[in-house]
């Protein structure tokens, strides 16, 4: 290494070397079968009529035009995108405020409380659903009577908003803990210099926050809004068992859709539906590589 | 003051704890407690029917044998495939290098139901359904990106002074993998396993569509003790025998996550 050059610039730096190839070779063939051969197929299944798979009938772009014609993709695709603004728009902030709390908390309480929180996440996703539909019951569960006791009214089959109520508290309780660890990983890794740089300049704790932290949890913090936007946006199983949809399609979101296309082995039109949503997905992620994107250094570009 | 907002956090983490845990209280009440008239025993009271009847019933023990063999296999193919590709992500630049991780974290948050009928119809066709061993293949859709992402955070913390010396002392790259690189990034390998780990053991939509008639995971032998009697003494018993590997994981990283571990993207 050379002497003058900092640490961080040697560290953007990487040797151009297409060998690397060999490196990434096994995880991409892996990819390319349960990934990209998939995607393949079902772009082709998506311009065919498949009343069974050995003998296609070519119908173009007859299945896309019934999706994007049907006022029922554009009434879910509403739910959904209210779905995640209201999940992102609670989970992050509480998720960062308690990673906030955590970071000046005892080293015993952060391990307790990270330890409480994760256990939604190792739930299969199927349980989720039973778990609080069991904990809601108004007749054994403990919410249920609690509520009733109270004299609440709740009815989360056929009220819409308490159905929706249910559905996002259920997955604040599922997911938190993913925006929480992230959002810790990001904080713990900010070097102790910074704070003691704020504290000379007195700095306030907001400014701390807002100038520091969360500049420096800005990779994570990304990367646990696109994992949290993606996942709740296509929220399925969960929603599925709470109210299969209902009352009267309040909770219809996009997957349940599609999963009721695939449930009735309709291959071309789930098939067209698969690649909307694929291409809603692409977007997503594109629009999160440009916005992010502005932080790569431009040394990484290979020498032309 | 201090002591005052000490207290407030303190009663705040646990008014979240209280949140997390009393729906799951209730689940493992519930799997305590006999939910239907059986002879012997009042309906409604402390019993350790549900779990003696898991014993009992080769099924149930068959899906959790499923359940750990597909998620071992997965966790290994995703870091044996992981390390290297994040390797080279993290040392190298090369040709595609961003396309390639763009694409990775395209398929990361792809809905597993977008691509769950082509991936039924390519399995039934090579004979991968119905076996664990198609369900951990499946699941590197969505965990060989979480692997190599998490990896490459820990392997670009290293100094590159690292790799230079142990190529000095004549170690080969495969030498160098397993006797320094693995050693060194060991954390980062517990909680890339512990990513993988939980977002396979909780995955239902692909797991479902590949295994209708036979392999089933403990999830969908949940699934299949729905019906006209449910025995939601039994479902609950084995949705807490379904959290037990999965809390024994929390258990091993806990000190990981709590000093937070490298992320980058």
């Amino acid at each position: 290494m050379c002497p003058g050059v900092s640490p961080l610039q040697s560290f953007d730096m990487k040797p151009y070397d297409n060998r690397a190839w060999f490196l990434v070779l096994p995880a991409l063939v892996i990819m390319t079968f349960v990934g990209i051969l998939p995607l393949v197929a079902v772009t082709n299944y998506s311009f065919q009529d498949l009343f069974s798979l050995n003998n296609p009938y070519w119908v173009g772009l007859d299945w896309y035009r019934n999706i994007v014609r049907s006022e029922r993709f554009y009434a879910s695709l509403a739910r959904s995108f209210l779905f995640s603004a209201i999940v992102l728009s609670i989970q992050l902030p509480l998720g960062i405020w308690i990673a906030l709390l955590l970071q000046r908390s005892h080293r015993f309480i952060v391990s307790t409380v990270l330890v409480l929180i994760t256990l939604p996440l190792v739930v299969p996703w199927n349980m989720i659903p039973v778990i609080w539909l069991n904990f809601i019951n108004p007749n054994a569960g403990i919410a249920g009577r609690l509520l009733t006791w109270l004299g609440a009214g709740f009815d989360y089959k056929f009220n819409a908003l308490h159905t929706w109520i249910v559905l996002v508290v259920m997955d604040t309780w599922h997911w938190l803990g993913l925006v929480v660890v992230l959002a810790y990983a990001g904080i713990s890794g900010i070097p102790a210099a910074y704070y003691q740089a704020a504290a000379i300049d007195a700095a306030s704790e907001w400014q701390v926050f807002r100038f520091i932290q969360l500049p420096k949890m800005k990779t994570v913090l990304s990367m646990a809004v696109l994992l949290r936007f993606m996942d709740s946006f296509m929220i399925y199983i969960e929603a599925f068992r709470i109210n299969a949809g209902g009352p009267d399609s309040a909770t219809a979101f996009l997957s349940l859709d599609l999963g009721e296309e695939i449930q009735a082995f309709n291959y071309g039109p789930s098939a067209a539906r698969s690649m909307v949503y694929f291409l809603i997905v692409l977007t997503v992620a594109w629009t999160f590589k440009a916005a992010t994107s502005t932080r790569a250094p431009v040394a990484l570009e290979p020498a032309t | 003051m201090k002591s005052l907002t000490s207290i407030l956090r303190i009663a705040l983490f646990a008014g979240i704890g209280a949140f997390i845990l009393v729906p799951l209280a209730q689940t493992i009440i519930t799997s305590f407690v006999s939910t239907l008239p059986r002879a012997g025993i009042a309906e409604g009271h402390f019993s350790l029917v549900n779990y003696l009847n898991i014993l009992q019933s080769p099924v149930l023990k068959q899906s959790i044998l499923n359940s750990i063999i597909y998620v071992v296999l997965n966790v290994a193919l995703c870091l044996g495939v992981g390390l290297p590709a994040a390797y080279a992500f993290a040392r190298y630049s090369f040709v595609g290098d961003r396309q390639l991780f763009f694409l990775l974290l395209v398929f990361r948050i792809t809905p597993t139901v977008v691509l769950s009928l082509p991936i039924f119809v390519l399995f039934a066709q090579i004979g991968l359904e119905n076996t664990p061993v198609g369900i951990a293949l499946v699941h590197c859709v969505f965990n060989i990106p979480i692997a190599i992402w998490i990896l490459e955070g820990f392997i670009a913390s290293v100094p590159r002074e690292f790799d230079e010396t142990a190529f000095l002392d004549g170690h080969s790259l495969p030498g160098f993998f397993f006797r320094h690189l693995v050693p060194a990034i060991a954390p980062g390998i517990g909680v890339t396993a512990f990513f993988c780990f939980i977002f396979s053991w909780v995955e239902v939509v692909l797991a479902r569509i590949l295994t209708t008639t036979g392999g089933k995971p403990i999830t969908m032998a949940i699934n299949a003790l729905f019906g006209f009697r449910t025995d939601f003494g039994l479902v609950m018993a084995m949705t807490v025998l379904a959290l037990v590997p999965g809390i024994a994981m929390i258990y091993f990283v806990r000190n990981h996550l709590a000093k937070g571990f490298v992320i980058r993207t």
